[in-house]
């Protein structure tokens, strides 16, 4: 593992800008709420890098991967839209990188509302150092200094991961999108293994090698292990990926389904078992042995999914008849039936709040991805095909969505948010790729 | 010593043959022994080859009935080889369909378990596993969950016509195995199904 230096910036140097007239509320002028009702909007533009030293780019290739990297980084986030460089008054360029440096008032006119720099230094057998700096354009005023000294220029998109994450802190509160990972099944000659990305569409890898039927990744709240569903010699298996071991175990299970394995946040494991002849939703002890019923119904019950505090489990039952959506609360020991509409509804994920679950419905235009307020019972659709859109997924932050859908012709992995942005894909290469599943990345 | 006990032999023999001299049957076997005492060497010689003639030609006689009753049996195996092959053939061939969503067996489901329950008694070597699938149309964990309902519903319905659960094996594949990977209602109506895999 090669490792990155951070070097956290004197803050004092970057406050120089500040001292100039700044509104009394503009410290958090560029705080947003991406859970509110409107949405807000920044304004965001990367001015091209800058070499620290000079006046020309020693390394520009490493400039361009930065810059673009950045840029596809920020194009991610719903609520940040990026200015086109021609529409800078005066042109994009700045005259360095730091705050006494930038002629803010181009910036300004040109209703920039987040501006960031990149600024490079050669280093003898390396890439060399990086320094990116984001500032909010009216105050002057720096929010985000970063330096990396860089082994590799695969280093690249981890560099930028840990920088977004920090500037999605600020705006946000929250910046676990960067700090994420997805696993997913992935197919591919006829088999389907477990694979995992960044929700930005790097680092595709592959972690199963099976030669079966793999579905259903979950991960550990600590991301050491992959949960999942294998279907092979005529038997379904419970597999376990350790990340640490770099391999998978498989366990037999009593009955003969294993299905929608997930874990609670304190590490346990919930999934559908069948040992009465049915499928119901069983806790599994630490050696993967069944430990103690969740539910119990006649009729299929499948898909648990927990909210962050442990108390809620969304899951998927046909005990009306049709597949529709309900919310157990192991505080009150009730079941919340949650969805009304429709005749088959499945593929339930709670947002780490607990506050919302986002489903599957069939409609007669094909799946569609809907979320649903549990405090209001007030539903939204936030995917509109064509084709069909399955597999929610809430991410850590309880405001992206991953899911799958087949618009394109083939099952891809696609990215909106429970406010139903316009839906993004992740790149996953080739063939067809379902069941997203959000883990965060351990020791990021 | 060997001459007396045989002299002694001879004499009862003599005797055993006075007393049955009572029994007319016996009265005209009586005279032809004295005669094949008398018989040549040449005779005795010609004798024995009859003999071993005769005893070769059962031998073979014999060798020809093993042979016929080997070739039968062999024929017997082959036609139960091919009993067991058409009925493994016919249970394979026998898969069952359902509606979307659901996992109730129509008259037609029924029908094609009695027959595959019929070569299951008939042939109590065979097991099978039985796969439950479904159409794309749903999702993928509920789909696997209804696969499960639908071979289980077969599995029931084997069990209840008196084929052994322990012959039985289920297993579902949800929608990930279809009969026609095409999406319209007549593939639809085709991958929703039950299938039967005899297990070796």
């Amino acid at each position: 593992m090669i490792k990155l230096r951070f070097f956290i910036f004197l803050s004092a140097i970057f406050l120089v800008v500040s001292l100039l007239p700044t509104r009394a509320w503009a410290q958090d002028s560029l705080h947003i709420d991406i859970f509110g009702p409107g949405e807000d909007r920044i304004n965001a533009f990367v001015a091209p890098p800058r070499d620290l030293q000079s006046e020309v780019l020693h390394n520009p290739e490493l400039g361009s991967r930065i810059y673009d990297g950045l840029q596809s980084n920020l194009g991610l986030l719903p609520f940040l839209t990026q200015v086109n460089p021609e529409h800078i008054l005066g042109g994009p360029g700045v005259e360095g990188v730091r705050g006494r440096d930038i002629d803010f008032r181009k910036f300004n006119l040109s209703r920039v509302d987040l501006l960031l720099t990149i600024g490079l230094e050669q280093h003898a057998g390396g890439p060399g150092s990086v320094e990116i700096r984001a500032f909010e354009v009216f105050d002057q005023r720096m929010i985000l200094g970063r330096a990396y000294d860089l082994q590799d220029l695969d280093q690249v998109p981890l560099m930028l991961r840990r920088f977004c994450a920090e500037l999605m802190e600020y705006l946000t509160g929250n910046g676990d999108f960067f700090r994420s990972r997805l696993a997913f099944e992935r197919k591919k000659n006829g088999n389907k293994d477990i694979w995992s990305v960044t929700p930005q569409g790097n680092d595709l890898t592959r972690l199963t090698d099976l030669r079966g039927i793999t579905l259903s990744p979950a991960w550990s709240p600590d991301g050491s292990r992959i949960a999942f569903t294998l279907m092979r010699d005529n038997e379904h298996h419970l597999g376990i990926w350790d990340l640490e071991k770099g391999e998978e175990e498989v366990f037999s299970m009593p009955g003969n389904t294993v299905i929608s394995p997930a874990f609670s946040p304190e590490g346990r494991l919930a999934l559908s078992l069948d040992p009465m002849g049915r499928p119901d939703i069983y806790w599994l002890d630490d050696d993967y042995g069944v430990d103690e019923t969740i539910m119990e119904h006649w009729a299929i019950d499948v898909s648990p999914s927990f909210d962050a505090s442990g108390t809620k489990m969304a899951f998927a039952s046909g005990r009306l008849g049709n597949p529709h959506i309900f919310v157990h609360d192991f505080e009150k020991g009730q079941i919340q039936r949650v969805s009304y509409e429709g005749r088959y509804n499945t593929n339930p994920s709670i947002s780490p709040e607990g506050d919302f679950v986002a489903f599957t419905r069939q409609t007669p235009d094909g799946h569609r991805i809907f979320v649903v307020d549990l405090e209001t019972g007030r539903e939204k659709q936030i995917s509109s095909g064509p084709g069909n859109d399955e597999d929610p997924a809430f991410a850590p932050d309880g405001y992206f969505v991953a899911f799958s859908s087949n618009r394109s012709g083939e099952y891809r992995l696609y990215l909106t948010t429970r406010n139903g942005d316009e839906p993004r894909e992740i790149s996953t290469g080739e063939g067809n790729a379902k069941a997203p599943a959000w883990g965060l990345e351990k020791d990021f | 010593m060997k001459n007396r006990t045989v002299m002694l032999l001879a004499l009862l023999l003599g005797l055993i043959m006075f007393a049955g001299t009572g029994c007319g049957k016996r009265a005209v076997e009586a005279p032809t022994d004295p005669a094949a005492e008398e018989l040549t060497e040449e005779e005795k010689a010609r004798l024995e080859e009859e003999r071993l003639k005769e005893e070769m030609e059962r031998q073979a006689l014999e060798e020809r009935r093993l042979q016929e009753e080997r070739m039968e049996r062999e024929r017997d195996e082959v036609d139960a080889e091919a009993r067991i092959q058409d009925a493994m053939e016919e249970i394979t061939a026998n898969r069952i369909h359902f509606a979307f969503d659901s996992y109730e067996l129509d008259a037609d489901a029924r029908s094609a378990l009695q027959k595959i329950s019929e070569h299951m008694k008939r042939f109590d070597e065979l097991r099978l596993v039985i796969e439950g699938h479904t159409d794309e149309r749903g999702t993928a964990e509920y789909n696997l969950a209804l696969g499960e309902r639908r071979a289980r519903a077969a599995y029931e319905f084997l069990v209840l016509l008196g084929v052994s659960s322990d012959r039985l094996q289920i297993i579902s594949y949800g929608e990930e195995n279809p009969l026609v990977d095409e999406s319209n209602e007549s593939a639809w109506a085709q991958n929703r199904r039950a299938e039967f895999k005899v297990l070796d």
